[in-house]
């Protein structure tokens, strides 16, 4: 059916009208979020007023409109007027604007504007009122969705039945849709008394996008400034400087608004300037800015039609750029200014060759007497306007009125005419980088100025009155005044540049005290790195088994990683435990040797661990017994009793205690010597334990060692012969009480390793175990707590330790207490620990594997037992293990690892300097997102990075990406920074910044945000902008 | 009423390592028991609502590092807190023993104004393991010298008790909240307490 088909038609078309209304919106929404305002003229707002034409003119009914032909929807919406109050005004404030000057256009229906000088009907092409212009003024009045609400609910009267606005589903779409536009502030282009401020960065870079963009530039933006016209008239300067580069235009764009090269001291908008050589005939409006750059003031005016936001496609913008006014004020000489009543003021400025430029009309307001105010302020401190805008009189300037020109208040009846000289102290007004630098302070105190002023007759107008200062005050006192203003002016300006440049000086210093030390001097280059070691790159790298170039291999590393298949090989060099220059000989050997060592040191705590695991099932029984004696009779336990029952204790301090229990205790046990806690050698072997098993292996492994236990026959007359050689020692009774040797088991003293708290042996080593002594000594160097505890001990010194410990304390025989104590503790938290380690993980979900890490994890922790056990070891062994799969390897690896990770667990200081570094380092590279963690909870503490520091970003990270990011971090140690990790952090957080700054995140915010990214980041991109921070830094602190 | 403001309690985590901590907070948020956990580095927290005495709060709870060394790091984490909750694992009688450090150390790190009056909750998990070492009565004991606190037995794997254990939690934190307007010395202008200020003139206005 055709009618079926049209109306698809229809709704298709609505549809896309809708759609077109939506986009709009959003573009605004976007806009108002991105740039904080949204500008009335912003080519957003007229796209979107645009749309909502669209939709309304659909389907409207000639007819009902009546009268009225000029737009259609204006005609709506005046004859809605009398019905909907939201209408009324809108309606009433067209009327105003298209009544009062066809020139002026929507945005200036500010009060402050005046009437323009130049009445005339509207035959200025360039300047009709904007489209769409009762829909703008609605949405800024904030009416708009209220009054297309009232269409969509009177549609029926306005609208044919197939309209947009008359479809229920549509109409009150559309209406909603504008809701949100209509609750924005929309603002205009500045007036004179607030000139442009600050741009939010998000405008800045908005506006750079825009000025640059040049691909593909949406027809409703600002048009692309193809042109530029120095536009001096003057005789010196008056060439046409066409040039459509887009450089150049974006250049024109940024002079307009404040920006590093150029501070803005006045702007206004809408002064009407008739350009010279343009064919029209009044003048028309634009904006007038005033602005200080380096060279010096430049005043600049712009017609309206190239501002942003001005779309009129049917013109072409060129012809505006041969209008456009971009003088200097180094060129001017005079100013010249004409005061009537009925406008705001003209001023003429006059070039040194006498030529004017084109006189630019003021709107009513002040502005005139603002902008020549904003002058002599830019003129200062060299030059000045004569005689001066204020009273001289009055001493201090700005507290009175200006004296001499009361004209220019705007409030006199009677036109005046006013001229001002600009003096330029400097005696070369070409001269800038002496201006620049502040230099001439008194240099330019001789050339007095006298005070020149003359009637100058302006083209323009007849009545001029020649201002001389002459006529109203002395000669000599108005000019010393103004010259001690002018001195204490350029005193404090030199002071505040002083300032500021020593503010700047010291907080570069600051940036290299505490910086410099995070970054290598030295910028190693990273061309031809980017693939980092490839299996060919290595062949060319290891020749005949020997790699010597460790630079390259570094820098290689550093930028572009190692192949996987080559990782196993290279790590151990990055890690430091092959050198460079070394034989594949010289590393057999080593391997060699570190295999050797670490079986051997492997060896020695598996027969700890035997002794620890034994007395652990003995008390886990005593544990289940005392539990079950208790449930029984019923009693209160003490606690202290069940300190007692168990030996993996805490703290030492539950030991002492219990002096009295260890009696009781003691009884019990000699009436039950099977099975008492007592887990003497003998006891061990002979409950033929595997404990017992393994440590009888352990000593024939260690059978060529020299044997110095003595059997003990008796334990009394052992204890007894004990008391008497110890008596004045009365520490070693701990000793002699547990030395329950069996006489009868030859009893390897594992000297390096194992403290024989055996009396008897300590009174052999006095006499003539001297090699054993060396041994420890030895050992001592080792740096090993439990081992100078040994060295007590050997001495004849015990433990510090109560001398009532029971006796029936379980002490493994040659081992001391505490020594059990410590390895068991960390036997038991390794268990733990190795269990959970990346049981997800392919590799370790082999029961073999864990075994390994386990291995290599007790090894370390052996020999460490200083440092002991922490949570965050196995992660750090896991990624070794899993590329070298080598239990020696892997430790003797894992050892050089922790050199640089060890300070970063809780008894180092590493995490609170890397800490305090991120603090300094956030600060000067993104200090907006230092003032945000500031503000928000004030979480510059970076606690959150614990866990990325902790584990270099282990965590963070899944294992291929774990593997690329510490070989970088490591290489970077040699190539760019040894505290490549912080750059890793803050290329973590850059790398989320605009989420963090746009959600205003807080300290569980952060947390929460980078727990759930763990394992979700783009390892390459942020390792890539890691790099470049170091880079930037390095730079920074370079330029010097 | 209608507008009540919706409260943030704060609930810290401690105990052993693997005693469950990180377990019983993703058995409670999320009901589920995973045995992919690995050991907890730094700290990370979870937030459930739930409904208390018709009143709907926000609960953080956050999970920490059981190794006592990295106790150094709770100030960051402490502070702030409503309640502690203490786990250990009643078939490892060290876990127990070192449920004084933790309360200790969490008093002075959190340093509330009254430690006193502080809420603790006990857990005792992994009940679903045999054998036990600790006994209940033993755990009750202790949870009655140290000022009557409230003791459940858990096991995270099975989700047993664990719902009734975060509710008296809760119930705690926010009996707490409401009883101190000013709970912390050193941060009297946290925005959490002004929460408090506000729940506890509406609480003065319920009949409860």
């Amino acid at each position: 059916m055709s009618l079926g088909k049209m109306s698809q038609n229809e709704k298709d078309f609505k549809e896309r009208l809708i759609t077109t209304v939506k986009k709009e919106v959003k573009q605004v929404m976007e806009e108002s979020v991105t740039r904080k305002f949204v500008h009335e003229e912003s080519g957003s707002v007229t796209s979107l007023c645009g749309a909502v034409e669209a939709c309304l003119s659909q389907g409207l009914r000639r007819r009902a409109l009546g009268l009225f032909k000029t737009s259609s929807t204006t005609a709506l919406l005046h004859k809605i007027a009398k019905h909907s109050p939201e209408a009324a005004i809108i309606s009433k404030k067209v009327e105003e604007l298209e009544n009062l000057d066809p020139n002026r256009r929507s945005s200036s229906s500010s009060d402050s504007v005046t009437k323009p000088t130049l009445k005339k009907s509207a035959s200025v092409p360039a300047n009709p009122l904007p489209k769409y212009l009762w829909i703008r003024l609605a949405l800024f009045e904030k009416q708009l969705a209220k009054i297309i609400d009232f269409l969509v609910s009177n549609a029926t009267k306005y609208y044919d039945k197939d309209a947009l606005v008359a479809d229920a589903e549509y109409g009150t779409i559309l209406s909603s849709l504008l809701m949100g536009p209509c609750a924005l502030d929309y603002t205009r282009m500045k007036n004179h008394d607030h000139f442009w401020t600050d741009p939010p960065a998000d405008e800045l870079v908005q506006r750079h996008r825009i000025s640059s963009g040049h691909s593909t530039p949406p027809s409703v933006r600002r048009p692309i400034l193809n042109f530029r016209r120095s536009l001096n008239t003057s005789s010196e300067d008056s060439h046409t400087n066409r040039s459509s580069t887009q450089q150049i235009a974006k250049d024109y764009v940024e002079t307009l608004h404040q920006n590093s090269k150029a501070t803005l001291l006045f702007g206004k908008n809408n002064v009407l300037v008739l350009p010279v050589n343009s064919d029209l005939s009044k003048p028309i409006p634009g904006y007038l800015s005033l602005h200080q750059m380096p060279q010096g003031l430049a005043i600049k005016w712009t017609p309206n039609q190239l501002m942003n936001g001005f779309v009129d496609d049917s013109q072409d913008k060129s012809i505006f750029w041969e209008y456009a006014l971009n003088v200097r004020l180094d060129d001017i000489v005079y100013v010249h200014c004409h005061q009537d009543s009925e406008t705001g003021g003209t001023v003429i400025l006059v070039g040194q060759d006498g030529v004017q430029r084109p006189p630019i009309h003021f709107p009513k307001g002040g502005h005139m007497l603002a902008f020549l105010s904003c002058i002599e302020t830019g003129l200062l401190p060299h030059g000045r306007l004569d005689p001066p805008l204020w009273s001289q009189r009055s001493g201090k300037n700005h507290t009175k009125r200006r004296r001499p020109l009361p004209a220019l208040t705007e409030t006199e009846e009677t036109s005046k005419d006013y001229v001002f000289r600009i003096i330029d102290n400097t005696c070369n007004h070409k001269d800038i980088l002496k201006r620049n630098e502040l230099m001439d302070t008194h240099a330019s105190l001789p050339t007095k100025v006298r005070v020149q002023l003359g009637s100058t007759s302006t083209s323009s107008d007849s009545s001029t009155k020649s201002f001389s200062l002459d006529q109203n005050i002395p000669d000599s006192p108005p000019s010393v005044v103004v010259q001690a203003v002018c001195d204490s002016m350029k005193r404090q300006i030199i002071s505040r540049a002083f300032y500021g440049w020593l503010a700047y000086c010291r907080h570069l210093s600051t940036v290299r005290t505490h910086l410099s030390g995070l970054v290598n001097t030295k910028i190693v280059n990273g061309v031809g790195a980017s693939d980092g070691i490839t299996l060919e790159k290595w062949s060319e790298l290891c020749l005949n088994g020997v790699v010597s170039d460790y630079a390259e291999v570094y820098r290689l590393t550093y930028f572009g990683g190692i192949t996987e298949a080559l990782r196993h090989e290279i790590w151990p060099y990055l890690l430091g435990h092959y050198k460079f220059g070394s034989t594949l000989e010289q590393r057999n050997e080593l391997s060699d040797e570190t295999r050797q060592a670490y079986e051997n040191t492997m060896s020695e705590w598996l027969a700890v661990e035997a002794i620890v695991k034994q007395r652990d099932k003995e008390n886990q029984a005593h544990a289940i017994a005392k539990l079950s004696s208790e449930s029984m009779s019923g009693e209160q336990v003490p606690p202290q009793i069940h300190e007692e029952l168990c030996n993996e204790v805490f703290e030492d301090d539950s030991i002492t205690d219990n002096e009295g229990d260890s009696l009781e205790e003691k009884e019990t046990s000699a009436k039950r010597p099977k099975h008492t806690k007592q887990n003497t050698i003998k006891y061990v072997d002979d409950e033929e334990d595997s404990g017992g098993e393994q440590q009888a292996e352990e000593r024939e492994k260690q059978a060529n060692e020299e044997n110095d236990g003595k059997n003990v026959q008796n334990e009394g007359a052992l204890k007894n012969t004990e008391n008497d050689l110890t008596t004045d020692k009365e520490d070693l009774e701990v000793a002699k009480e547990d030395s329950y040797i069996n006489v009868n088991e030859e009893l390897k003293d594992f000297i390096h390793n194992v403290i024989v708290i055996n009396a008897s042996v300590d009174i052999c080593s006095l006499s003539n175990d001297n090699p054993r002594m060396t041994n420890l000594d030895a050992v001592t160097e080792e740096n090993n707590s439990s081992l100078d505890t040994c060295i007590e001990t050997h001495g004849l010194a015990s433990p510090a330790r109560s001398n009532c410990v029971s006796p029936a304390s379980s002490n493994g025989g040659v081992y001391s207490q505490e020594l059990l104590e410590t390895f068991g503790l960390n036997l038991h938290r390794i268990e733990k620990d190795v269990q959970r380690c990346d049981r997800n993980y392919w590799y370790f979900m082999e029961k073999e594997n864990l075994d390994k890490l386990r291995n290599v994890m007790c090894t370390y922790v052996w020999e460490h037992l200083d440092i002991g056990y922490m949570q965050g070891m196995c992660d750090l062994v896991a990624p070794l293990l899993v590329i070298f799969n080598d239990e020696s390897l892997t430790y003797a690896c894992f050892c050089h690892l922790m050199e640089r990770m060890v300070e970063n667990f809780p008894n180092g200081n590493a995490m609170d300097c890397h800490f305090a570094n991120m603090r300094s380092l956030i600060q000067i590279l993104d200090s907006e997102m230092y003032e945000l963690m500031h503000a928000h909870g004030d979480y510059t503490h970076f606690y959150f990075c614990y866990r990325w520091f902790l584990l270099d970003f282990k965590r963070e990270l899944m294992y291929p990406d774990v593997n690329a990011t510490w070989e970088v971090i490591w290489a970077a140690q040699q190539v760019a920074s040894s505290h490549f990790v912080l750059f890793l952090a803050l290329a973590l957080l850059e790398t989320y910044r605009d989420i963090i700054l746009s959600n205003g995140m807080d300290f569980t915010d952060i947390i929460k945000f980078f727990n759930e990214m763990a394992e979700r980041h783009n390892v390459q991109s942020v390792l890539k902008l890691a790099r470049e921070l170091v880079l930037q830094l390095q730079i920074l602190i370079e330029n010097k | 009423m209608a507008s009540r403001k919706k409260t943030l309690l704060k609930v810290i985590i401690l105990g052993d390592s693997s005693v469950g901590k990180t377990s019983l907070m993703n058995q409670y948020v999320n009901r589920k028991f995973s045995n992919q956990y690995k050991a907890t580095i730094g700290a990370d927290f979870l937030t459930k609502e739930l409904t208390v005495d018709d009143r709907t709060v926000t609960m953080q709870i956050w999970d920490t590092a059981g190794q006592e060394r990295f106790q150094s790091l709770g100030v960051a984490f402490y502070r702030g807190a409503d309640c502690c909750v203490l786990v250990f694992d009643v078939t490892a009688p060290n876990t127990f023993k070192s449920l004084d450090s933790w309360r200790d150390e969490f008093l002075i790190q959190a340093s509330p104004r009254e430690p006193e009056n502080f809420p603790f909750v006990l857990l005792g998990n992994k009940v679903d393991l045999e054998p036990r070492a600790i006994s209940a009565k033993r755990a009750q004991q202790w949870c009655q010298s140290k000022n009557n606190i409230p003791y459940f037995e858990t096991s995270a794997k099975e989700g047993l008790n664990v719902e009734q254990a975060f509710l008296a939690i809760a119930k705690n934190a926010l009996a707490q909240q409401n009883s101190t307007v000013d709970l912390y010395n050193e941060f009297p202008d946290q925005i959490k307490l002004t929460n408090t200020q506000k729940t506890s003139n509406n609480g003065d206005s319920c009949a409860c």
